[in-house]
């Protein structure tokens, strides 16, 4: 009975991993916790193995009659001897029930996937759900639809549901598996047990186990993987045979999606999600660069903080070794912009770099998280989250949407507040900024969605028709969450977004339930995983939820926000993509994400304390040097990624230091027609702009985001060529260069070539000309006739702005 | 089967016999992320066969997801709730009926073929469909496939000053499933995303985007501001590390070649044309679209994708729901039907006109159909189990229906089509051999199209 003994794994440690190479000599069998003896019918698969299923069905048969366990008992003895004798080791579940044994099977054969029956409509006239997120359903489906005809009682072996399976007769799916396989042997014993349905007494899945959890490996190791299923009525069973497998990177290391069995193609970090009824887990691999990095090299390592320690674990663990710290001409530059969306002007970056105090990066740190472009850039940034957008809201109500967010950032209103603010929001709109979350989404459905988007960065629509695929969210599940929001109304609500005045009241209504389509009936309503609420509490469900949000047990809320404030300083997330926490996506270090989240909480969500942390981190502060061994780390922070500035601050770059501001007066209809505003006033910054939907083809151009849903990935800081394109020919850069009284003509003033090489240097990288780079521009300005000397000067400054240095974050 | 990823020694100064043509069209190729080696190797192996230089594609990517049983694949036995209001015409080819409401259509179906028992196994949201109906397969495990279009970029490279894969007007929006939409370079790096327009071309004095220097830039400026920036980016390190450093600087490469090229520059002049045959293609962004297409094909172009909508949210598009925000099953007849008729009609006709069908494969594809059944708000719903795509010139054969659907329009009957196979079509028809691998994430070969996908052979 090989497929009844559970695969124990003699793994050797080192640093908490499994070393693969014993990983073979390492095979050991025990019984499962759940053991036969207690029902006959599940000892007798033993002989079912061996002489096949009607031998089984005879023995089975005259035991059914007998309830009573101490009637049963001298059968049984002689049973369990036979299965004793006849495998060597009896190890199978007392009963194949219906929720945790054949839907499992059913599941991997495929047969309830979404281009078989688990398709909407089914197929050939048998319909399951998708992923078996309907085990009642499913039931009646093979026992009682087409008038029973897919199990045979009397003989299991003739029942449609395993000659469709087998292909014994026609069938479009082709053979499943094959007759005596495991999967055929729990179908026709559930079948010849009477084919019982599910109950609510059945032993749930608690967690899945998988071994190894997290494994050392090189590359071109291979690897098998065991997954065992923990019950509500502690049985502990192997199921790898009917898990799923995928890896979440296969540049690290692929899976076989049928046997878990893992082959590591590359360097990193690989994951592979198991996926097993409805529940998914995550085995890590660790798969080092062929580097050969002195232990010295991460001892002696510099740590601010425990970023910097969790950080050079992994890169140990990865022979990654550390860029070293970055200068001072790019320290001033980085946190500018990333701390606040701005450039240094010149005397401060030189004020920075003449002082010499040793803690002077950590007073330049604090003094940023307070300066007023703080609030501009952090107010922009979360607008995104909550799609403040003149396509979807009146522009009073885009205004007032964005000074209520603006005055929570400003006061550094702590992240858990602020949600709470916005999930419990009521009352006018024009009065209650945060109430026009509501008014862009207006039906519970997509509410409960865009909370969890947003403070989550969980999505679950796929729940919303069947149990989702890539998470543990069941079709109930979702249900219960929407139903939070099922009596959240609004006077004003509906119609177009550019008709009226965007004048909305929220209110709660004394009733209401939002109906599970699939029963017919509401559900109770709970967030996600947590106790529902009773249906007729008076209280606004929305306080209990904000309740479960925020509370520091929440597993996601807390790391979602610290994994976008991560990303926003580092480049990229520990989770990618930023907005992407489902289970079967893990994080690059775990243990680092766990720490800030930890960090938070006890900061009382004080997002300004976790900025500084990351700010001060000798992680933050690398160079973005590569060096030889750290080439090719996209993941791990071994050195700092450049990338592009987004879009907003590229723009105010470009009018700061050519310090001609921009003209905001025009909305951009979807439809292309422009419509009029006086919102914002001469010199206003882009990071000032309450809305995306402002006119303005940089910011378009550079990828800025959209506002219409609730993703970061419609940001996009990807170079292209319509940007240099822009850049070469369009009207911002050169415009603004051109125009009397720019940068231009400021650093002309009483100056020689060098002087002005000097000054547009300081001015746009933060930083003086090299000797090669003064020598040669002065060169080039100097070759000038008198008369295209401010030609001359613009082409310079013009050079240095489309650098990639000035491009980018680095 | 071809392999890119074999070392070779080719080089310039190891006595390679390249012409001056080849050695131009290398220099171009660097600029598109395709050394020397990897080019030559494309080449002399085989994966594009020879005599292909002139072959190129425009897809056609109807945003929404049309729906085939009002369309081209009409039920009128069906019962009411089936068949729809619309009714079928006859059409020039013995073997299609189409729809009342693409009457142009039916003119020119000698033309096109139908394969009307396309689907696809991904979830039944827009953007799952737009990847792997342009890359022919879904994302898995991270690995990002890369569009048809970037492919052909890869494989050929330019073939003159313009880019060699272009996306009109625009890249698609979001669909809505928060997943990638298919329309880049995916791991074949983002020197091969698509040049995109970021203009509407059927406005009034269209000009593409900052396609030439402002007037007081001439030459010697020009020349200066090259050299002072060759200058100023030389100097920081870090960027040979980054993908999207050097990809930046490939950008402005390119953007110097578009915008001192006369052929670049005429390509994107719609004035250029008569208005006669402007109208012909209908003054709206589809139509425009369309003449734009065929003019970006005249001028070396190899692959064109036209994005029929920009987004399924708050724009009237195939996504015919019936109901708001959506669109509702007049406004497809009245609005949507209209322009595409026209246009791609107009599109086909031209091509033909100017002996540049055969050489040139206009597919219309979407990411999915429509729900056999009418809805209660008399639209119809997302349905990727069973829909039609098109295939015109290019070397297909019009006039047929290749594959067929069940009496309902919901599952394939005949010769079911996956989104491998009219990818590999796609391939077949730009004249590479869909065997061939590219490189692969982390330098592993990877085929152009999936092991047991093929091209629809009876197309050709």
């Amino acid at each position: 009975m090989k497929e009844a003994e559970m695969e124990m794994i003699e793994a050797m440690k080192r640093d908490g991993a499994a070393i693969g190479r014993n990983f073979k000599e390492g095979r050991h069998s025990c019984r499962p916790a759940r053991m036969a003896g207690t029902k006959a019918s599940g000892m007798a698969r033993g002989l079912g193995c061996f002489q096949g299923v009607t031998v089984f069905h005879a023995l089975v048969r005259p035991l059914r009659g007998h309830g009573d366990r101490n009637v049963a008992a001298p059968w049984l003895a002689v049973v369990l001897l036979l299965a004793f004798l006849v495998s060597g080791s009896a190890a199978e579940p007392a009963e194949w029930t219906f929720r945790n044994h054949v839907q499992p099977v059913l599941s991997k054969a495929g047969c309830n996937s979404g281009g078989c029956h688990g398709a909407l409509a089914g197929k050939g006239g048998f319909r399951l759900s998708l992923n078996a997120y309907d085990p009642e359903g499913d039931h009646y489906n093979i026992t009682r639809d087409a008038r029973g005809r897919r199990v045979e009682f009397a003989d299991p072996a003739r029942s449609l549901l395993l000659t469709k399976a087998t292909a014994a007769v026609r069938h479009k799916g082709g053979k499943r598996f094959e007759p005596g396989s495991r999967d055929y042997r729990v179908l026709a014993g559930w079948i010849a047990n009477g084919a019982k349905p599910p109950t609510d007494d059945d032993a749930t899945l608690e967690r899945l186990e998988i071994e190894p959890k997290q494994a050392l490996l090189k590359k071109g190791d291979t690897r098998s993987l065991t997954v065992r299923a923990h019950y509500s009525d502690g049985a502990v069973e192997d199921v790898t045979s009917w898990a799923k497998f995928a890896s979440a990177d296969e540049t690290v290391v692929e899976v076989d999606a049928v046997t878990g069995e893992l082959k590591v193609v590359g360097h990193g970090e690989g994951a592979i999600t198991v996926w097993f009824s409805s529940r998914i887990e995550i085995a890590r691999v660790t798969s080092p660069f062929p580097n050969t990095v002195p232990e010295e090299v991460f001892a002696e390592a510099p740590r601010q903080n425990f970023i910097d320690e969790l950080v050079l674990e992994q890169l140990r663990s990865l022979n990654l070794p550390p860029s070293p710290r970055a200068s001072d001409e790019v320290f001033v530059r980085r946190a500018h912009l990333d701390a606040i969306g701005a450039l240094p002007t010149p005397s401060e970056t030189v004020a920075f770099l003449k002082d010499n105090t040793p803690d002077k990066r950590a007073r330049l740190i604090r003094d940023l998280l307070t300066r007023s472009e703080y609030v501009d850039y952090w107010t922009y940034r979360w607008s995104d989250v909550f799609l403040v957008n003149g396509r979807l809201l009146r522009p009073e109500a885009v205004k007032a949407y964005y000074q209520w967010l603006r005055g929570e950032v400003a006061a550094n209103t702590p992240w858990d507040e602020l949600a709470r603010h916005v999930v419990t929001a009521k009352g006018d709109s024009l009065e209650n900024g945060a109430s026009n979350f509501f008014a862009v989404h207006q039906d519970p459905e997509s509410m409960a969605e865009n909370v969890s988007q947003a403070f989550l960065s969980l999505s679950i629509g796929c729940a919303k028709c069947h149990n989702h695929p890539l998470e543990k969210w069941t079709n109930d599940q979702y249900y219960s969450f929407a139903n939070l929001f099922s009596r959240v109304r609004a006077k004003g609500w509906g119609g177009d977004a550019r008709n009226g005045d965007g004048r909305r009241t929220l209110y709660i209504a004394d009733r209401g339930e939002l109906i599970q389509p699939r029963t017919g009936r509401p559900q109770p309503p709970a967030p996600l995983d947590a106790e529902p609420l009773a249906f007729d509490t008076d209280r606004d469900r929305r306080e209990y939820l904000a309740d479960w949000l925020t509370s520091p047990e929440n597993p996601y809320f807390t790391k979602a926000v610290v994994n976008r404030v991560w990303a926003a300083f580092m480049g990229t997330g520990l989770v990618e993509m930023v907005d992407d926490l489902r289970v079967s996506n893990p994080p690059s270090n775990e243990p680092l994400l766990d720490a800030l989240a930890a960090f938070l909480v006890e900061k009382d969500y004080d997002l300004k304390a976790l900025m500084r942390l990351i700010m001060s981190s000798e992680t933050y502060q690398r160079s973005s040097d590569a060096l030889p061994g750290n080439r090719d780390d996209k993941r791990h922070y071994s050195r700092y990624y450049p990338r592009r500035l987004m879009a907003e601050v590229l723009h105010d770059a470009v009018a700061d230091i050519t310090q001609k501001p921009s003209v905001f007066d025009n909305l951009l209809n979807r439809d292309g027609s422009r419509t009029k505003t006086g919102f914002y006033s001469r010199g206003t910054r882009a990071l000032q702009l309450f809305d995306s939907a402002v006119d303005n083809y940089f910011l378009q151009a550079f990828g800025r985001n959209k506002r219409d849903i609730t993703c970061d990935c419609e940001r996009s800081n990807q170079p292209s060529m319509i940007q240099a394109l822009h850049l070469s020919n369009g009207s911002t850069l050169n415009d603004k260069l051109r125009a009397a009284g720019s940068c231009v003509d400021q650093a002309m003033e009483g100056a020689d070539a060098g002087q002005i090489v000097d000054r547009a240097y300081l001015l746009s990288l933060s930083r003086s000309p090299t000797a090669p780079e003064r020598e040669g521009l002065v060169k080039l300005l100097s070759e000038t006739p008198a008369k295209e000397k401010r030609a001359a000067v613009e082409d310079l400054f013009w050079a240095l702005m489309t650098s990639r240095e000035f491009l980018f974050q680095h | 089967m071809i392999d890119f990823l074999a070392e070779k020694d080719a080089s310039i100064c190891g006595g390679s016999h390249l012409t001056r043509r080849e050695f131009l069209q290398v220099g171009a190729l660097g600029a598109a992320g395709l050394s020397l080696p990897q080019y030559l190797a494309a080449k002399e192996r085989g994966a594009v066969k020879p005599g292909n230089d002139e072959k190129a594609c425009i897809m056609i990517f109807n945003l929404g997801g049309p729906s085939h049983l009002d369309l081209w694949d009409m039920k009128p036995d069906a019962p009411s709730e089936i068949r729809g209001p619309f009714k079928p015409i006859r059409t020039k080819s013995p073997d299609i009926d189409i729809s009342e409401i693409l009457p142009r259509h039916a003119k020119i179906a000698d033309k096109f073929s139908l394969v009307r028992s396309c689907h696809h196994s991904g979830a039944a949201v827009h953007d799952a469909g737009w990847q792997m109906m342009q890359t022919g397969r879904r994302f898995i495990g991270g690995i990002h496939t890369p569009h048809a279009g970037a492919v052909t970029s890869f494989l050929q490279g330019r073939k003159t000053d313009l880019p060699p894969f272009v996306v009109l007007p625009e890249l698609m929006g979001r669909g809505g499933g928060n997943l990638p939409n298919g329309q880049a370079g995916g791991f074949l790096g983002k020197a091969h995303d698509p040049f995109a327009l970021m203009a509407d071309p059927s406005k009034p004095k269209f000009k593409a985007p900052d396609l030439l220097p402002p007037d007081q830039i001439g030459a010697n400026r020009l020349a200066r501001r090259k050299s002072m920036r060759q200058l100023v980016d030389e100097t920081v390190k870090s960027f040979e590390a980054s993908e999207d450093a050097r990809l930046m600087d490939d950008n402005f490469q390119a953007a110097f070649r578009m915008m001192t090229s006369d052929q670049a520059r005429s390509a994107f002049d719609l004035e250029k044309e008569p208005q006669k045959v402007r109208e012909r293609y209908g003054m709206n962004r589809f139509g425009q679209c369309c003449l734009l297409a065929r003019r970006l094909v005249e001028n070396g172009v190899r692959f064109v994708t036209i994005n029929t909508f920009l987004t399924v949210f708050g724009e009237t598009t195939w996504d015919i729901h019936g109901s708001k925000p959506f669109t509702s099953i007049d406004g497809m007849k009245n609005i949507v039907c209209p322009l595409y008729d026209q246009g791609y009609s107009a599109l086909i006709e031209d091509l033909h006109e100017r002996g540049m069908l055969d050489n040139t494969l206009v597919t219309g594809l979407s990411e999915f159909g429509r729900t056999p059944k009418v809805n209660p708000a008399g639209g119809r719903d997302h349905w990727p189990q069973c829909f039609t795509v098109s295939f015109a010139g290019g070397g297909v054969k019009g006039g047929q229906a290749v594959g067929a659907s069940d009496p309902i329009g919901g599952f394939p009957a005949e010769r079911p089509v996956g989104p491998g196979d009219v990818v590999a079509t796609i391939f077949k028809s730009l004249g590479f051999d869909h065997e061939a691998h590219l490189p692969g994430p982390a330098g592993r070969p990877f085929p152009l199209v999936d092991l047991g996908t093929h091209p629809i052979k009876e197309l050709f």
